[in-house]
């Protein structure tokens, strides 16, 4: 294994001495955190602003206030049906007996400002039917005949927590992992043709398969450090920011970590070698790119759906799919806090297979006489 | 009969459509220089990577110092220089860090590893910019590291395609002096080129290609025959004239 080792030194100091890789792996860790506390303001924001009501008609005794405590401010308007569309967030027509409200579903201030419409209009309702019963000597409570007593089964402040974790942490892993090794994998590849150092190298006694382990074990570690480089980051974000709603900060449970740390070796080796693979193929770094950017949408894509679906519950077959296996064992353990071992093993035989075939293609391709002879 | 350095036999070879090597056959001996002559597209180049086992014969034979290119490609790697015609050289890596990596590759032992790439670092005359980063390096210098990462584990067979060719006259002059200082050191010094002058200067035997075939082959002066100089018997042989 002398080659492998001699091979994987080169390439990491070439690596470190390559600017397109370290402003790649900069980048990671500093646009995490930004990103972050970008989604944290919006959100504390969205729940903290005021947004305005436009009404006709008697505003009921009491009502006002009551709005004015949630964020929600009157003001008079002509026409409400007209003013909603654009004037105000929403409109109300105060009637006899009835309120009509007029909201553009189609914008996003419209649906926050009649969700606290009505939860508000809910509770001014209970409260005027209880003091109206409560006038006739009559117990409020025949209102609410069936008690209803919340158990949660985790902290509700640790669920919200894994499931923002559960979301952004596997898209970040991944991404990271692809685009961190992305240029060093093409450079040590389709970038020996282009430079015109394939040929002194092969014609070395040093095997080529071990040339190549070398290859895949730098761009391996160079992935790992991309991605250690924005998970760092994303914690030192999260420690630093609260939860949508303000209700604490996100933490990682005990489980997740060493799982995470499994998934991403493995990820790495396994999309090192098809990196590798395909960089062999090219020419020159920039048709090595033409052929591996595809490679990051075809497979961060499905994961990403995954992520939309609300508790989706795949079958073992989904976890022989690379990538998307990886998302989905993340997810697991973060939501659930526990490990499926039979889940992971499939994820890991699936991962550690992409990586052989890959590391095989790469092999063939890079002892094939074409390699030298269309160049 | 003396175990030639490299011994070609019947060789042929086909890339792609197009049948470069019919049937060639030599044999270059330690201690000279040996022309491999010929207009583009001879299978010059073709030859040279046969020999080196970066590509496998369609039939016939290469041995280097005895050992079967197709049989044993490792010992020949181990016992050959290549100077090849792209002087490809890793541009952020310094010229010292260039030739030590291809001396580990070439499997020079640790212990030996400094002592080799600092001798070949003074017999080149790299000094001056050994810890420089190739990127910032000439042509000519370029060239020297491209000789030096070759020759630094000691082969006894060196082969050279078309070294000269993009270099000044000082580089040039430099190349071939040291490929004299080579065959005097008891190599077999493979000189691929179209330059015939060079190669009437430097060569001991010469063997001329001429779509992928051997029109001529022997002591340099023989070849020439009667010619006043060496082109003239050329075009003769490729039908040029």
């Amino acid at each position: 294994m002398r080659a492998t080792w001699i091979v994987y030194r080169k390439e990491m100091v070439e690596i470190l001495r390559d600017r397109r890789t370290l402003i790649a792996i900069a980048l990671a860790a500093v646009a995490t955190p930004i990103v972050l506390t970008v989604i944290s303001q919006v959100s504390t924001k969205t729940a903290t602003q005021t947004y305005t009501i436009g009404y006709t008609g008697d505003v009921p005794t009491g009502l006002g206030e009551l709005l004015t405590a949630t964020n929600l401010k009157l003001m008079p308007v002509a026409d409400p049906a007209a003013a909603a569309k654009k004037q105000v967030d929403i409109g109300i027509a105060f009637e006899p007996g009835e309120v009509d409200v007029y909201y553009d579903p189609s914008r996003q201030s419209a649906q926050i400002a009649q969700n606290r419409l009505e939860t508000v209009l809910g509770q001014y309702s209970a409260a005027q039917a209880a003091a109206a019963l409560q006038n006739r000597g009559v117990d409020p409570g025949i209102l609410t005949p069936i008690h209803l007593v919340s158990h949660p089964l985790s902290s509700p402040v640790q669920a919200a927590s894994n499931a923002f974790l559960s979301f952004f942490l596997p898209y970040i892993l991944i991404t990271m992992i692809i685009t961190g090794g992305f240029s060093a994998a093409l450079d040590s590849t389709a970038g020996e043709r282009e430079r015109k150092t394939l040929e002194s190298l092969l014609l070395t006694p040093a095997p080529r398969s071990r040339v190549l382990l070398g290859k895949i074990a730098a761009v391996t570690t160079i992935s790992l450090v991309a991605a250690v480089a924005a998970i760092v980051s994303m914690f030192v974000a999260l420690a630093r920011i609260s939860l949508p709603g303000g209700s604490g900060h996100i933490t990682l449970s005990v489980v997740a970590v060493p799982l995470m740390v499994w998934v991403a070796v493995l990820i790495a080796f396994s999309f090192s070698a098809v990196t590798l693979a395909l960089g062999t193929l090219a020419k020159t770094f920039r048709q090595g790119q033409a052929y591996v950017t595809p490679l990051y949408f075809i497979t961060i894509f499905p994961a990403s759906i995954i992520l939309f679906i609300p508790d989706f519950n795949p079958g073992i077959a989904y976890y022989l799919i690379p990538i998307l296996n990886a998302v989905l064992v993340l997810r697991d353990a973060i939501v659930h806090n526990s490990v499926d071992w039979t889940t992971l093993s499939v994820t890991t035989v699936s991962l550690l297979a992409t990586g052989a075939l890959s590391w095989y293609a790469a092999l063939r391709l890079f002892t094939r006489e074409a390699l030298l002879t269309r160049s | 009969m003396i175990q030639a350095a490299v011994a070609v036999e019947r060789l042929e070879k086909t890339l792609g459509k197009n049948k470069v090597l019919r049937g060639i056959s030599f044999r270059a001996q330690p201690g000279e220089i040996f022309g491999l002559l010929g207009p583009n597209g001879a299978g010059k180049t073709t030859t040279l990577r046969l020999i080196s086992t970066l590509l496998s014969p369609d039939s016939g034979t290469v041995e280097v110092l005895g050992f079967d290119t197709r049989e044993a490609p490792e010992e020949v790697r181990r016992r050959i220089g290549v100077v090849t015609a792209d002087i490809g050289v890793y541009p952020r890596l310094s010229a010292r860090e260039n030739i030590t990596y291809f001396a580990q590759l070439s499997e020079v032992r640790d212990s030996e590893l400094k002592r080799r790439v600092d001798a070949v670092i003074e017999r080149l005359d790299i000094h001056s910019f050994a810890d420089q980063r190739a990127e910032s390096l000439s042509s000519g210098q370029k060239q020297k590291l491209a000789i030096a990462r070759a020759i630094v584990h000691d082969p006894s067979v060196l082969m050279f395609d078309e070294p000269t060719s993009n270099l000044d006259v000082l580089a040039s002059r430099e190349v071939r002096e040291f490929m004299v200082e080579s065959k005097d050191r008891g190599k077999c010094v493979i000189f691929s080129t179209h330059v015939l002058h060079d190669a009437e200067r430097l060569c001991d035997r010469i063997t001329i290609l001429h779509e992928g075939q051997v029109v001529a082959s022997g002591p340099t002066a023989e070849v020439r025959g009667g010619k006043p100089e060496l082109e003239d018997a050329f075009l003769d042989l490729v039908g040029a004239s």
